[in-house]
């Protein structure tokens, strides 16, 4: 047995020296160290013999396997090695890589995911509701009376008289309230439309995000703290911010958000970023939800604007033109 | 709307308030500032100049060559004006001012050889009227270097306020003064009016009959007698010049007045042009004809209001007079209207007309019915300071129903419920006495209050509310820092679009958003589309039926800036016509969402790596299967070549259970020639509404398979018509359930295979989760299937 060991050890050292390719190495890899090669049968052949003989040859058979499986893995570090050395020599690594590109959501897309998001954070669902609506979902049930010059703050397509391409995303809120009874916590994005001349500042349809939030404890307190909790978030937490009075039909007191705007190397002023304010009781009783009980309040931002400011786009066109330089940059 | 800070400060203190507070703080309140302008910033770097000397210009007939001193210096300066004269005081801009009618700056210059450091100004230059004939000569009184802006009393502020249809009662000084004074706590000052009456009454000199009292609650009217037609005082001018207005005499002058002041529209009619010296209010004929005060003829119907005299009519109610009773420099006695007319009709026929006026744009938003007298009495005293007259004693008040004024009430608990703030009770009711309302009573849970005639916006508790907490403050109620989410189902609707987009954006297509509208021509061409009652124009008159020309004109915009290989989706809403009519209802049209993939020009192009590779149908069919595959196992290809699809030839649908979802294939030439394009696009529709049906297969896990598999390759030589797809079908009927996947990984023709002949050739997979294949099970499967295929196809094997 002890012979046996040596004889290996000696056979193991000239067929390394004899191996010259990847063939003959996984050859002498089989002969030697596979399950079934040689040192594995002498480990087999070991457990026949006896205890004495085991104390004898234990440390040697150990010995014999700690030596081949490290001369074959140093020799194969040495092959490794010249092959990368010969390799290096007849490839260009510098060539590019096989192409592969990622395409990318319309700006305004990630604009909203953004915005989504983060409402989401906040504990809103996301819903959305058509296009073409009905004039009683867009104004009339938004609290527009008929002839109130309110009607002409959005200039309307109309399909006729009863139909027409939604002006903003409120009657969205119309849906949602009749659907489902309060909680109602949501925001309602989506594409609307305004009949104006196309031109580098205004286009007819783009996209804004509704806000609406209704249950028995919503307060006017809660609408600013939650609003200002996302622009901090979306412009950072140092964006100066102010609040201002104003109109909107379907809710009351109704305000505007504007920020402080100041781009690099210009002057800053103020610019509108949202309308919101508390749903208006008759919004809600036109929902059949009753206004004494529950308290509501809603929001709107336009997106185009704020993208535009944010990336410095100057011709609202330009999102619209689907022109792939403009398409690639975002 | 232009607000005059000096008159501003007319009816309400605010000297110790600066003005950038008073802009913050009405804005603040509703009342937003957009513009500030500050009247003396105008004729910066001018002053008042003495001309020394004038000599012709040596080298031009036209021009002079004048020697102008601001007492410190004298400079030369080219004058073009005739009228310039020796020791004319005159305004005189110096090098680096800004000519106010042109924004151009000046600079010292050379004309026809001669230098000209400055320029002699002319009323029109100045922006102080229209002449521009000659320089403005000012008076000689003036201190010689005085800076213009304090010689000509430019010393005001205007501010351009925009504000909000309900806001009826701000149209007017006294209107922004009275929200100031509630801000600032402090009372607002109303002119007092004083006027000598004389005995004869107004009431023997006209007669108000008020026949529609449905859109004219009230009608007054007083009577002047012997008024002279003059030009405005300098003061009233002033005032008017302002705020933009063109002064014309004083009659009309002081009707602008008076409408600026307080917010109530006033007409003067020639007293003696009105037939019987008798007014009557009612319904126009139908078609009737009548020419309004700018000379133009306008067309009536019946439900517009009218002013009328005995015979005829006189004005458009509320809207605009009449050329027939105009107060023109003949007029002597003269009839004042104020009245308040129903919002709903003014507007109803000012927009009709498509005619806005100052008075019209206040009276659809309500004016104040309870101060028409008052105005009619301030326009009487103001006439007859102007050019003298006899106003006769009392105003005619046709009445026929007092408006009673609304009441309500506003509780604590309801305003801190609303605002999530208490405001001290002291504070809420001093705010709203400020602002004209008038408590009647009060207790600690609540006051009842009258609301005042201006406020048309105001009727319930909540409205109440509002004017509280604007005029308190937006910013004084603190943001909450904390807010609480009710634990229920969260919904996102959104969710499955965007999924679809960010697989499309791993697939290397890029986003489109394009226009919903289009022109007749091109929607007709592909669908039956909802036309628009009012487009902005003809090139956007209906509402697209597909995403397909949007996509198509995005590719044409690219391709003429020679990007030609692209890769674009849109996600999109398409409205089409159910039935060809009118749309009543939501049933008389679809809106579907859509998504529209296209792909033209090269998938590999110019690569050291490849050879170019064009994109073609199979491009496009490999895109749509790994977007729907993994989500939707079950849906089908079908390939339509009997289907004579309008846009797509070599057109597949996509099939679920029998159901289309959607289709695509290449553009048809004649179709991506409308939009100029004439490299071959591959385009496929898929109805997201569809999409959405369909259910999607439980995720479940499935063991891995802990077996070997076996792995067979085939090739036949079949007729060249055979379908790939009709192959793999044989192969999988002949089959037992060992085979698992089938793959089609070489096409070879030649004619050594012989004519019409091509070979396919198959790798087919077998295993079975539980156990390990035999050689020969598996062989009998392949050899089944080999004779299937030669049987079914005529086919020969070519390999195995």
């Amino acid at each position: 047995m002890v012979e046996k060991i040596s004889e290996t050890r000696k056979s193991f050292d000239e067929a390394l020296s004899k191996v010259t390719n990847p063939q003959s190495l996984e050859e002498l890899r089989l002969k030697f160290l596979s399950k079934k090669g040689i040192v594995n049968q002498l480990f087999e052949d070991f457990k026949l013999t006896s205890k004495e003989e085991k104390k004898l040859i234990g440390q040697k058979l150990n010995d014999l396997k700690t030596y081949t499986q490290s001369k074959f893995n140093e020799f194969i570090q040495k092959l490794e090695k010249e092959y990368t050395v010969k390799k290096a020599a007849s490839i260009d690594l510098t060539l590019p890589g096989k192409q592969k590109e990622i395409g990318s959501k319309h700006i305004i897309t990630q604009t909203l995911d953004e915005i989504k998001n983060i409402f989401k954070g906040l504990g809103f669902s996301i819903y959305e509701g058509p296009e073409l609506e009905s004039d009683y979902n867009n104004f009339e049930a938004l609290n527009f009376p008929t002839d109130h010059p309110a009607r002409d703050m959005q200039d309307t397509f109309f399909i006729n008289q009863n139909f027409l391409l939604r002006t903003h995303t409120s009657p969205v809120q119309i849906r949602l309230m009749k659907e489902k009874k309060p909680p109602i916590r949501a925001i309602m994005p989506g594409k609307v439309f305004r009949n104006e001349a196309v031109s580098a500042k205004s286009y007819c349809l783009f996209h804004q995000v509704e806000g609406l939030y209704v249950d028995t404890d919503v307060t006017f307190a809660e609408l600013k703290g939650t609003l200002v909790a996302f622009i901090k978030q979306y412009f950072g937490s140092e964006i100066k911010y102010r609040f201002r009075a104003s109109f909107f039909p379907f809710t009351e007191p109704s305000a505007e958000m504007d920020i402080w705007w100041q781009p690099k190397g210009k002057e800053g002023r103020w610019m509108e970023i949202l309308g919101c304010g508390m749903v208006d009781p008759n919004v809600l009783i036109n929902v059949g939800i009753d206004p004494e009980k529950y308290v509501g309040y809603a929001f709107g931002m336009g997106i185009e604007r704020t993208t535009m400011r944010k990336y410095g786009i100057d011709d609202i066109r330009l999102l619209f033109d689907s022109d792939i330089r403009f398409l690639k940059q975002f | 709307m232009k607000i005059s800070l000096q008159w501003l400060i007319d009816y309400v203190d605010l000297k110790d308030i600066s003005i950038n507070e008073i802009i913050d703080k009405i804005t603040f309140a509703g009342l937003e500032v957009e513009e500030v302008v500050v009247q003396s910033d105008k004729y910066n770097n001018m002053v008042v100049g003495l001309v020394k000397e004038v000599k012709k210009h040596p080298n031009a007939d036209k021009l002079s060559l004048c020697v102008v001193s601001d007492g410190e210096s004298d400079y030369s300066v080219v004058c073009g004006a005739q009228n310039v004269a020796q020791d004319q005081k005159i305004a005189f801009a110096k090098v680096g001012s800004i000519i106010p009618s042109n924004g151009m700056k000046l600079e010292k210059v050379k004309i026809r050889g001669e230098v000209s450091t400055g320029m002699i100004c002319s009323e029109f230059e100045l922006e102080l009227g229209d002449n521009h004939e000659g320089i403005l000569v000012l008076d000689e009184k003036l201190k010689i270097g005085t800076p213009l802006a304090d010689a000509l009393g430019a010393d005001d502020v205007i501010l351009e306020v925009a504000i909000t249809p309900n806001r009826c009662d701000a149209l007017s000084h006294i209107g922004i003064a009275r929200d100031l004074a509630a801000i600032f706590n402090r009372k607002i000052k109303f002119p007092e009016i004083q006027i000598n009456e004389s005995k004869k009454k107004s009431e023997d000199f006209a007669k108000v009959f008020i026949e529609d009292s449905v859109n004219c609650p009230r009608y007054v009217g007083k009577v002047v007698l012997g008024v002279k037609i003059l030009e405005s005082p300098d003061w009233l001018k002033k005032k008017l010049k302002s705020i933009g207005l063109r002064p014309i005499n004083n009659v009309v002058d002081v009707t602008n007045f008076v409408l600026h002041e307080i917010g109530q529209p006033l007409h003067a009619f020639d007293l003696d042009k009105l037939h019987d010296n008798k007014i009557v209010v009612k319904g126009a004929n139908e078609s009737e004809k009548f020419s309004t005060l700018d000379s133009k003829d306008r067309e009536l119907t019946s439900t517009d209001l009218m002013i009328c005299d005995g015979e005829k009519s006189v004005a458009i109610a509320g809207i605009m007079g009449g050329e027939n009773s105009e107060v023109t420099f003949t007029t002597k006695n003269i009839l004042i209207e104020s009245a308040f007319f129903n919002p709903s009709s003014i507007r109803r026929t000012a927009k009709r007309l498509g005619l806005s006026t100052d008075a019209s744009y206040r009276f659809e938003r309500g004016t104040d019915y309870d101060i028409t007298a008052w105005a009619a009495r301030r326009a009487a005293q103001l006439i007859q300071m102007t050019s003298g007259g006899e106003i006769l004693y009392g105003e005619i008040d046709a009445y026929p129903n007092k408006i009673e004024k609304r009441k309500t009430i506003l509780r604590f608990s309801r305003l801190m419920k609303v605002l999530g703030y208490s405001i001290p009770e002291s504070t809420v009711e001093n705010i709203l006495t400020n602002l004209g309302f008038e408590i009647i009573s009060k207790n600690n849970e609540q006051i009842e209050l009258v609301i005042p005639s201006f406020r048309h916006d105001i009727e319930r508790e909540i409205d109440i509310i509002e004017e509280v907490a604007r005029i308190y403050g937006f910013e004084k109620i603190p943001n909450v820092q904390k807010i609480s989410v009710t634990l229920e189902e969260k919904v996102d609707q959104s969710y499955f679009c965007d999924n679809l987009k960010n697989a499309m954006n791993s697939l290397s297509f890029y986003e489109l958003v394009t226009n919903s509208l289009l022109n007749e021509t091109i929607s007709e061409k592909f669908g039956k589309p909802i036309k628009m009652l009012n487009p902005q124009s003809s090139e956007m008159s209906h509402l697209r039926t597909s995403l397909l020309p949007g996509m198509l004109q995005a590719i044409s915009n690219n391709i003429k800036v020679n990007e030609k290989n692209l890769r674009f989706f849109e996600i999109g809403k398409v409205f089409e016509l159910i039935h060809e009519k009118e749309i009543e209802s939501f049933e008389d049209f679809k809106e579907s969402e859509i998504l529209l993939i296209a792909i033209t020009g090269y998938e590999i192009q110019s690569e050291w790596y490849e050879k170019d590779i064009a994109s073609d149908f199979f491009g496009l069919k490999g895109n749509v299967y790994a977007l729907l595959n993994k989500s939707f196992p079950s849906i089908k290809f079908e390939l339509t070549y009997n289907i004579n699809h309008v846009n797509y030839e070599e057109a597949f649908t996509i099939m679920h259970n029998n159901k289309i979802i959607g289709y695509g294939g290449k553009v048809k030439m004649s179709v991506a020639n409308l939009f100029d394009v004439s490299q071959e696009i591959f385009a496929c529709e898929i109805n997201i509404d569809e999409l959405k049906k369909i259910e999607q297969p439980d995720r479940k896990f499935k063991d891995l398979l802990k077996f070997p598999k076996m792995v067979r390759d085939l090739a036949f030589v079949l007729d060249t018509e055979v379908e790939s797809d009709k192959v793999i079908e044989v192969i999988k009927t002949a089959s037992s359930n060992l085979l698992h996947q089938i793959k089609l990984f070489d096409i070879f023709q030649s004619d050594s295979l012989g004519k019409d002949k091509k070979s396919l050739a198959f790798q087919l997979e077998y295993f079975d989760e539980t156990r390990t294949l035999k050689e020969d099970e598996v062989d009998k499967d392949f050899r089944n299937a080999i004779k299937e295929v030669e049987k079914t196809f005529k086919a020969q094997l070519r390999g195995i």
